[in-house]
């Protein structure tokens, strides 16, 4: 179709769509008549069962926590799923890292950016792993901490350089670091099975409401997440990084040519 | 029983975690070991809960959260045969592929495994699960594996793009299934399938009801790939690796029926149920529309994996209106005819990867006579067009003599005709396919439709150019799966025990109260025994029929000028019309996309609303 009649076709419809989707709308409950039979339920009961002052981690790592393995196995599978589309083509080889780009310079990065970076990655990597650990009780989770520990190692190629970066993510620890929380979470589930016959069933004692050690299996459930999360985004950085700063495509010739070229 | 329920689920997660983990480790020869042994521990570990629950259906609750009051707290398995069966077919089809591309790709093969069986674990909690919610969260997970898998040929002009196709549809999709969910969570408060079926019965439909069962149904067709929202699935079997389109054509677009079947009958059937003709017509409508749409598109192709892609569409289009009937016999028909069709274009896609792993090519005209050298290919070739069309004893005759029957009781005697039409075509295609590529049949040269093979240079998986044998590994695969739709159709009662699961799928009432309740579901009588002879008869002629269609593609310049002529006139400019639709840009597939749920959802108001 031309852009034009593409456009059309699509407005056109568009038309109809919101009109069936406001028809859908206007059936729910008026603003603020809420009536949800499950929040009312697990707000009744949530914290006397699973002392987890974090209801929503009650509700995502718990009652529903078998949704959250899924969820977690689609970060994972959209990480290898980077790491397959973006391998090393037969037309590309890997050079010594380079943090300039061939054709144009790149000013060095300033001190100011260096000392910064440097500086809060300690912080960073702690409030991180904070974040993790009290997911049961305040905001926050294995989800949300590993995004900020990941946060953390892109400082440090911000600060530094990419063979910096390398440096504390040594080889495939990334990708063991994202294999390890996944399994982990599946693990927790076959303690479960084993422990009490129920897959994912929380059998820890629950502890005193309000400590880091309450809510049972909770917070092992963040803290393999929160391994699969930063393992997961650290990998999705080196991966994007490798193909700016050290995958080249073969001038010419094919594998031939970088043979050749291997050897002079 | 019970702890054996989570298993085939945790078995291949924590397969493709651990075989992450320790990819620097295992050597490839045990990696890929490792590999088919996981795939097939699940699929022998489904196998066993299929045949658990022919006996009684299962039901699962994860962390043990058991309902109060008839609230669903937490998630749970909904195990039956009829889901049972497709999650065994996915990982029957998996553990086939690993076996098919044995030492077969090359660098990152160790990924290929590890998504291929976070893909198996998407489809398998995708089939037995009995929470809406859940059946968002696995059908991301089959999506998300499934975008790289098709994407996985990088090197290949077209890959990505088809990849990425196959991603924004499917996305569009999944946020409209998304929206239908909170609309039905909005109005209950309830994800269970069971309780939201409880909590929907009763109430004539309204606008929040149509609306979610729309964008639900949407979701469900686009994985499904139904006419209008089929675009993407061309783009993405033509550059999918071989291995991968079987999974494709063999189980994954069944399952977005299956997740329309589901549920429409867990939770929808308690509002629709006086509304059952309009939505009956609609759905048998849009099946009909999709199948003729899938072969029209098939037969002109060059390209053999397109043309096995739009042969599965046309397919697609027959299972629909077998769901679309709504009526547990027809259900039963569509399960048959899932699962046989589904091994039969297994085969064909593993013939076609064996096509490209000799001849470098799956180019129609392009092999023209060069598959004369594998005999065996040749014979299995034949066979899966032999089954496309539903020859005698292939189960896909059943299957589709029980939707044609069923459909004529309730007022639809068409709908044979479109099946026929259907079945003769896309048969016909493959058939002309094997006489060209493996007797090298009919002039190549003075073919004149153009096609996408044209300029599209197919990388050989595995080997670059020819190669010069077969390996046993994948012939082997091709033969066991044709094998088992050919004896399928002789199983004895087979139609009997499908329609008894069928039955029990079809009660909401009875799933209500298992679920919720944990009532045992009534019993049903397996019903008499009925002789198919006449859909043996409609097989067989259609198998001629396909035959002689094949011949008309082959030798169509020999048929009489006025013929000739006159089937130009009457058909070019309809069909380049058609074509022209399929225009590979993802702007368009939307756009008509959205045109889908505007007129479903228009039909819907109008004739229920």
């Amino acid at each position: 179709m031309s852009l034009a009649s593409r456009r059309t076709v699509f407005l056109v419809a568009a038309v109809g769509f919101a009109a069936l989707f406001l028809w859908g709308l206007a059936g729910l409950p008026d603003f603020g008549a809420y009536d949800g039979v499950y929040g009312e339920t697990l707000n009744r009961v949530a914290l006397r069962q699973r002392h987890a002052t974090n209801l929503v981690a009650a509700v995502t790592f718990d009652y529903r926590g078998f949704d959250t393995m899924g969820e977690e196995y689609i970060l994972f599978a959209a990480v290898v799923g980077v790491a397959i589309l973006m391998r090393a083509q037969r037309d590309e080889e890997e050079d010594a890292p380079d943090d300039d780009a061939r054709d144009r310079l790149t000013p060095r990065t300033s001190d100011a950016v260096r000392v910064l970076g440097l500086g809060v990655f300690g912080p960073i990597v702690l409030f991180g792993i904070y974040v993790v650990a009290h997911g049961h009780l305040t905001p926050g989770g294995g989800f949300q901490g590993g995004v900020v520990l990941a946060t953390g190692v892109v400082l440090v190629y911000l600060a530094g350089r990419y063979s910096a970066l390398r440096g504390i993510t040594p080889g495939a620890s990334a990708e063991f670091a994202e294999a390890a929380g996944a399994a982990g979470y599946v693990g927790v589930g076959l303690l479960g099975l084993l422990a009490s016959g129920t897959f994912l069933f929380n059998w820890l004692p629950f502890g005193t409401t309000g400590l880091l050690t309450s809510a049972g299996m909770i917070p092992f459930i963040n803290l393999f997440v929160g391994l699969e999360v930063a393992g997961g985004f650290v990998l999705i950085l080196t991966e994007f990084l490798e193909q700016t700063l050290v995958v080249r495509e073969v001038d010419s010739g094919g594998p031939e040519g970088k043979r050749e070229r291997d050897r002079s | 029983m019970d702890s054996l329920t989570p298993l085939p689920l945790a078995v291949s997660l924590l397969g493709a975690a651990g075989l992450t983990a320790l990819r620097g480790v295992l050597g490839r020869r045990v990696f890929e070991l490792a590999a088919v042994a996981v795939s097939a521990a699940v699929a022998l570990l489904l196998a066993a809960l299929l045949v658990a629950s022919i006996e009684a259906p299962i039901v699962y609750w994860f962390g043990d959260w058991t309902p109060v009051d008839g609230v669903a707290l937490g998630i749970s398995f909904v195990i039956e045969p009829l889901g049972a069966a497709l999650a065994t077919l996915a990982a029957v089809l998996v553990t086939a592929s690993f076996v098919f591309t044995w030492r077969f790709f090359d660098n990152a093969e160790h990924l290929f495994h590890v998504l291929m069986l976070v893909f198996l674990a998407g489809m398998v909690g995708f089939a037995l699960t009995g929470d809406l919610f859940t059946l968002f969260v696995f059908f991301e997970l089959m999506s998300v594996s499934a975008f790289s898998l098709a994407g996985y040929k990088t090197e290949e002009e077209g890959s990505l793009q088809g990849a990425l196709n196959f991603a924004v549809t499917n996305s569009i999709g999944a946020f409209l299934i998304l929206a239908g969910i909170g609309l039905l969570y909005g109005r209950t408060g309830a994800l269970n399938l069971a309780q939201l079926g409880e909590a929907l019965a009763g109430a004539p439909p309204d606008g929040l009801v149509i609306t979610s069962f729309v964008f639900l149904v949407t979701g469900y067709l686009v994985k499904a790939a139904a006419v209008p929202f089929h675009f993407w699935l061309a783009d993405a079997y033509a550059t999918a690796p071989t291995s991968v389109c079987v999974l494709f054509a063999g189980v994954l677009s069944e399952l977005g029926l299956y997740a329309v079947a589901r549920v429409y009958w867990t939770v929808f059937d308690g509002a629709f149920a006086g509304h059952l003709p309009a939505l009956r017509a609609i759905v048998i409508g849009l099946g009909t529309l999709t199948a003729l749409v899938g072969a029209a598109m098939c037969f002109p192709q060059r390209h053999i994996k397109r043309l096995l892609a739009f042969a599965t569409v046309s397919h697609v289009g027959l299972l629909l209106i077998g769901v679309g009937i709504f009526t547990p016999t027809a259900l039963a028909g569509t399960f048959i005819y899932i699962v046989t069709d589904g091994l039969v274009k297994a085969s064909l896609f593993f013939c076609t990867g064996i096509l490209l792993h000799r001849l470098a090519s799956v180019d129609e005209l392009g092999c023209d006579g060069l598959g004369a050298v594998m005999p065996l290919t040749r014979v299995l070739f034949v066979l899966g067009g032999l089954g496309v069309a539903g020859l005698y004893p292939f189960g896909t005759y059943l299957g589709k003599s029980l939707i044609e029957d069923e459909a004529a009781v309730l007022g639809y005697p068409w709908v044979t005709g479109v099946f026929i039409a259907a079945s003769v075509v896309t048969a016909g295609a493959v058939l002309r396919v094997a006489a060209r590529v493996f007797w090298g049949v009919g002039p190549g040269d003075a073919y004149d439709i153009k096609s996408e093979a044209e300029g599209d240079e197919v990388q050989p998986e595995g080997s670059r150019g020819g190669s010069g044998s077969t390996p046993a590994s994948m012939w082997a695969m091709a033969a066991l799966l044709i094998a088992a739709a050919f004896v399928s159709g002789l199983i004895p009662q087979l139609a009997g025990r499908v329609e008894v699961a069928a039955e029990h799928f079809v009660d909401r009432r009875a799933y209500a109260d298992l679920v919720l309740a944990g009532v045992p579901p009534p019993e049903v009588g397996l019903p008499p025994a009925e002789s198919s002879f006449k859909g043996a008869l409609i097989g067989l002629a259609s198998a001629v029929a396909a035959g002689m269609i094949a011949a008309a593609g082959l030798w169509h310049m020999r048929l009489p000028r006025t013929i000739t002529r006159g089937a130009t006139a009457l058909l070019g400019p309809p069909f380049a019309r058609l074509r022209a639709l399929h225009s590979g840009h993802v702007g368009d597939y939307v756009a008509w996309l959205t045109v889908g749920v505007a007129v479903l959802g228009g039909l819907m108001a109008v004739m229920m609303g």
